[in-house]
């Protein structure tokens, strides 16, 4: 990589089903607060990147009002129609390419303004799938943990599991927006089934909610930041389309690990991160997730689980923050990822915090069953 | 505090109805017509075989060109490789609603095609889903070139 490239400030909000904030005071929250943390005025900005979404926000030009909000006005400024983890990598390409020194990311979607499940019809096929009326983004998630629990014999008490764990985690996680103490599996398996076996408590929720990211040069890392965070690594990858796709395993999602473990030099993820944050939108997904990060071998998601090596104490702690099953407004979820292992490595994450923590994975992905990924392998200093 | 949005400005969307006119493709135009012959086309990729249904004009896995010399005709029955019990459906105006009957749908792969399709799963009952195996396409009574011509799947022998 031509030089390096560093998270120097990040805020987030506190992420909720239907903020009595309007969608501009939320994103000026976030984006002041992360120039405030990271030590810049709107001044220092040379470029500005938004992440959100066109038909979740009901307007054509999602970002309508929030140039001011985010201190875009009259600068470099472009949007992302992905995850904020995406507009991150543009941020980091511009910074890399010598034209920017200093990047703010900002991503937000108010969930409540309308069901984004509705939504996600819009993603179908519209010239059959969307036609023939049976898919959304949860019937199709549904279809997907048949096939994979069928196949690897995973029960639904394996898949209870893990919102069993993020959702308790999220307990102590004051930017959640679904924080259940004391959650009981028999809670989860009892909660409203939709489309078999997917479940209110084993999905995400609908939030509102939005992330920043200051990301700056080395030089001007070291001039700003006592406690920058490296990105040590960085892969995407896009997989086809639900029809053409091995629904069986999270393919685009494993070559875009493979980018980033290459790029960090990482060989072994357990002996060489210290914890993941992924943006499992399905209790079954995180599964099917860390098979693809190669956590495990193929299939045996469940068998990890039920190993508790993926609990907060365990050896490899994943969504010590309650990942997306907590809070997952779209488009921010997964900077929120980002945002929440920085956090773990900066020592910052309150009582999330877990002890040891210098190399974290972060996750965010677009799409139905997860067909955008992206990887980020993020490093303190040493 | 809450649905403060809904109380204080209801704002029902605008009075448009967008009937998108979508370019199907020619080899898409030719499957929905074709469905009034009770005939379900697919591609093969000519490069690496990779058997398209709905048929496309390209094949992404190769980055292959393909046109109507690349049709194929599938028998319309199919293996059950995935299915879930739908107890709600979304009603088109962002509300879950609670369906009476669950219905079924499935993931289906036909016999001589890659690609995999999601339909109406038919004469199934849930608890029997998993036994399903073989299936084969229902068409409705008078078949006119359309996509409803296809009602679903159900099992065969």
């Amino acid at each position: 990589m031509r030089g390096k490239v560093a998270i120097i400030g990040y805020a987030q909000s506190y992420h909720q089903g239907n903020m009595p904030m309007t969608r501009e005071d939320m994103v000026f929250e976030v984006a002041k607060g992360a120039a405030e943390m990271a030590g810049i005025t709107r001044e220092d900005l040379d470029t500005v990147i938004n992440a959100s979404n066109d038909y979740l926000d009901g307007r054509t030009i999602s970002e309508l009002f929030l140039v001011m909000p985010m201190g875009a006005y009259l600068r470099d400024y472009t949007k992302v129609e992905m995850d904020g983890a995406f507009a991150m990598f543009y941020g980091m390409l511009k910074i890399l390419s010598g034209t920017h020194d200093i990047a703010l990311i900002v991503a937000n979607t108010q969930g409540s303004t309308f069901n984004p499940h509705q939504i996600s019809t819009y993603m179908l096929d519209p010239t059959f799938d969307r036609q023939i009326g049976v898919l959304n983004d949860v019937s199709m998630a549904a279809i997907q943990a048949r096939m994979y629990m069928n196949k690897y014999s995973v029960s639904e008490d394996e898949v209870a599991i893990v919102s069993l764990k993020n959702l308790g985690n999220a307990a102590k996680n004051p930017h959640a927006h679904r924080r259940m103490p004391g959650i009981t599996i028999e809670e989860v398996l009892n909660s409203k089934l939709l489309y078999d076996p997917i479940r209110e408590l084993t999905m995400s929720p609908i939030s509102d909610g939005a992330c920043a990211v200051v990301l700056a040069t080395e030089k001007k890392a070291r001039e700003l930041s006592d406690n920058p965070v490296w990105i040590e690594g960085v892969g995407s990858s896009q997989d086809s389309y639900i029809r053409n796709r091995n629904l069986y395993h999270l393919e685009g999602l494993e070559k875009a690990a493979k980018r980033a473990y290459q790029m960090a030099d990482i060989k072994n993820q357990f002996a060489e991160l210290d914890l993941a944050e992924v943006s499992e939108r399905y209790a079954y997904e995180e599964l099917m997730i860390y098979e693809a990060l190669g956590f495990c071998e193929k299939g045996k998601g469940g068998t990890l689980i039920d190993s508790c090596a993926t609990f907060k104490d365990g050896q490899l702690p994943v969504n010590p923050s309650g990942g997306a099953l907590s809070a997952d407004p779209i488009t921010a979820t997964g900077l929120i990822r980002v945002v929440e292992a920085v956090m773990q490595i900066r020592g910052e994450a309150g009582a999330c915090q877990l002890p040891g923590v210098w190399r974290a994975l972060a996750h965010g992905q677009t799409g139905v069953c997860a067909q955008s990924n992206i990887v980020y392998i993020l490093g303190g200093e040493y | 505090m809450k649905s403060s949005k809904e109380e204080v400005i209801p704002v029902k969307g605008l009075p448009v109805s967008a009937a998108y006119g979508w370019s199907v493709g020619e080899l898409m135009e030719k499957f929905i017509k074709e469905l009034r012959n009770k005939k379900i086309l697919a591609t093969k990729c000519p490069k690496c075989n990779y058997t398209y249904v709905p048929p496309r004009l390209t094949c992404g896995k190769c980055f292959a060109k393909m046109d109507a010399n690349n049709l194929t005709e599938l028998s319309g029955k199919g293996v059950l490789v995935g299915y879930t019990t739908a107890y709600v459906e979304l009603d088109g105006n962002g509300n879950f609603r609670d369906l009476n009957k669950p219905k079924l749908i499935g993931a289906i792969k036909l016999d001589g095609a890659d690609s995999t399709i999601f339909m109406p799963l038919l004469d199934v009952e849930p608890e029997k889903v998993k036994e399903v195996l073989k299936v084969g396409v229902v068409w409705r009574e008078e078949t006119k070139g359309e996509l409803a011509d296809i009602k679903g799947f159900r099992p065969i022998k």
